[in-house]
């Protein structure tokens, strides 16, 4: 067969879903191009080396644990597809995390019934409220296409307890939520899977063996991959694309084209009329990664293995206005989860909302000097939960809305994307598909369900 | 391609999809996906496995043909022949 394009498929960005995306096509025999920004895959799951130290971008854990003989669930659905050994993908379990207001704490590991017994315990009112709560959601299909919906009321009218549906919602909207307040209500039934029924876990090693493993497979199967390239328009012509012109010149022709870059970034690549405003997410955040000696283990409470906190019982998930919001957020000790041998160090990472526009305002010479002071503002807060650490660091670093848009290209830092999703991976270019996070799923799993499930409806077929 | 030989791609192509597939007791008369405990994305791969291997082009309304091991069979074995 003669092909007039270079490649049947080219994939924009060498993310978690344009791999997944591209090791479906490639395996298929798809002549397949998948081009990167950055001299390492991974996307926002990527990594980089400080002071002798891997330290990985985006992961605390990954969330869908499940064990390798249930089939049906999510990640080994994802493996079968990849066509991945799950058999010899070694999994580390979290040891518990928590969910800690003033008034109240609930825990939760990867067994469900130590989250029913807390909330039996914390809010014995609501405990069969609870248990048909988690019932519906087992059964709950959130693919079904629907309306959306709210969360928020759906929770009221389940739960009639503002206090636990707060504590609920925190570890669910920060960990997958790209809208501020509520939560579509399909959304929320993704993630209660994905951490209550199923739970966190990490791969034996770092992200960097765990894409060492996708982009080999990718290969494996005929995939070609370029780092160090960048897009600089999706060529068009009339109602189709054709292909993509690299900065520096280079055209690349291709039968279709799939792009994991967002939907203001894709639209901005091929002149697709959209509205970037509606589609760029409120909700970005500031990162902290501390390196601990393990001795200070002893002095610091560091049992779980991801803490989600606030200092209000009547929290709300919104962009703070401020550069950074520490009254609430997520501490994860990416260490604790079972099987992981202790080394010298170990990390404390703290997430909190951030707020994009005030980051984007500083100068470059207060930029230094604002993320010193957040940091210091976000640890003491901590330490009113751990115990104070700040003394004790190694090494710290971290990263802002404007160090994630910069290297990821999600605008205004937004992690979780669009607050608008487009479902079926269409755009208004008939070739021209979008997969990851603006596609609707999240984390680790779910956006390298997305490339999957891209590559299957429109070029499988 | 014999029956018998269409039923040994089948199953050889399961068994390519799923490392744990499981054939002990397989009844060939009722449906793959249930017995398999499989799903739409795995039923998609034998079809696509179908079309790598001979260029065979199933189309998305026929897919039900191939629902049990023996309904694989009986509408496999027509496009097979030559091979």
């Amino acid at each position: 067969m003669i092909h007039l394009a270079d490649y049947q498929l080219i994939i924009i960005g060498g993310g978690l879903s344009g791999l997944a995306a591209g090791i479906r096509a490639a395996r298929f025999g798809l002549q397949t191009l998948i081009l990167e920004q950055h001299s390492l895959p991974g996307g926002l799951n990527s990594y980089y080396f400080r002071h002798g130290h891997l330290l990985e971008t985006g992961l605390h854990a990954m969330t869908n644990f499940a064990q390798a003989t249930d089939k049906r669930a999510p990640l080994n659905r994802l493996f079968r597809q990849l066509k991945l050994s799950r058999k010899r993908f070694v999994t580390r379990e979290q040891f518990s995390s928590e969910i800690i207001f003033p008034e109240s704490r609930l825990c939760f590991a990867n067994d469900l019934s130590l989250l029913e017994a807390e909330v039996a315990r914390e809010f014995p009112a609501s405990s069969q409220a609870f248990l048909r709560l988690v019932r519906r959601m087992k059964t709950f299909d959130p693919f079904a296409p629907a309306p959306w919906r709210s969360t928020r009321t759906f929770l009221h009218e389940q739960l009639d307890d503002p206090l636990l549906e707060n504590m609920l919602l925190l570890p669910l909207m920060v960990y997958g939520n790209s809208e501020e307040y509520d939560m579509n209500l399909a959304q929320f039934a993704i993630m209660f899977r994905a951490l209550f029924l199923e739970g966190f876990f990490r791969p034996e090693k770092t992200i960097r063996e765990f894409l060492d493993l996708l982009v080999g497979q990718y290969r494996n199967f005929g995939g070609a991959l370029r780092f160090n390239v960048e897009v600089e328009e999706i060529v068009r012509d009339k109602d189709r694309v054709s292909g993509v012109r690299l900065s520096g010149g280079e055209l690349l022709r291709a039968e279709a084209v799939l792009s994991t870059v967002g939907l203001p970034g894709t639209a901005k690549l091929s002149g697709w009329a959209l509205d970037p405003e509606q589609y760029t997410g409120r909700m970005s955040f500031m990162e902290t990664i501390s390196l601990l000696p393990e001795s200070c283990r002893l002095r610091i409470r560091s049992n779980r293995t991801i803490l989600f906190y606030s200092m209000n019982d009547d929290w709300q998930y919104k962009r703070p206005s401020s550069l950074i919001e520490p009254s609430w957020g997520v501490i994860c000790f990416p260490e604790n989860f079972h099987g992981i041998a202790p080394k010298e160090t170990f990390q404390l990472r703290i997430t909190n909302a951030a707020d994009y526009d005030r980051w984007r305002q500083l100068d470059t010479a207060d930029y230094g000097a604002a993320k010193e002071r957040c940091c210091h503002a976000s640890a003491e807060m901590v330490g009113k939960i751990v115990g104070n650490y700040e003394q004790d660091i190694v090494y710290q670093d971290s990263f802002t809305p404007l160090t994630i848009e910069r290297y990821t290209g999600k605008g205004a830092g937004a992690v979780y994307g669009s607050p608008v999703k487009i479902k079926d991976g269409c755009t208004p270019l008939e070739n021209l598909y979008i997969a990851g996070t603006d596609q609707g799923y999240l984390g680790i799993v779910g956006s390298m369900l997305s490339g999957v499930t891209i590559i299957n409806q429109h070029l499988l077929r | 391609m014999t029956r018998d030989e269409i039923k040994d791609l089948i199953l050889e192509i399961i068994e390519d999809i799923d490392e744990d597939a499981e054939f002990d007791g397989l009844n060939a008369d009722s449906p793959l996906r249930d017995q398999l405990d499989l799903d739409s994305m795995d039923f998609l791969d034998i079809v696509m496995e179908l079309r790598k291997r001979y260029k065979l082009q199933i189309p998305e309304e026929e897919y039900p043909e191939l629902a049990t091991l023996n309904s694989c069979v009986n509408y496999l074995e027509p496009k097979l022949k030559d091979v």
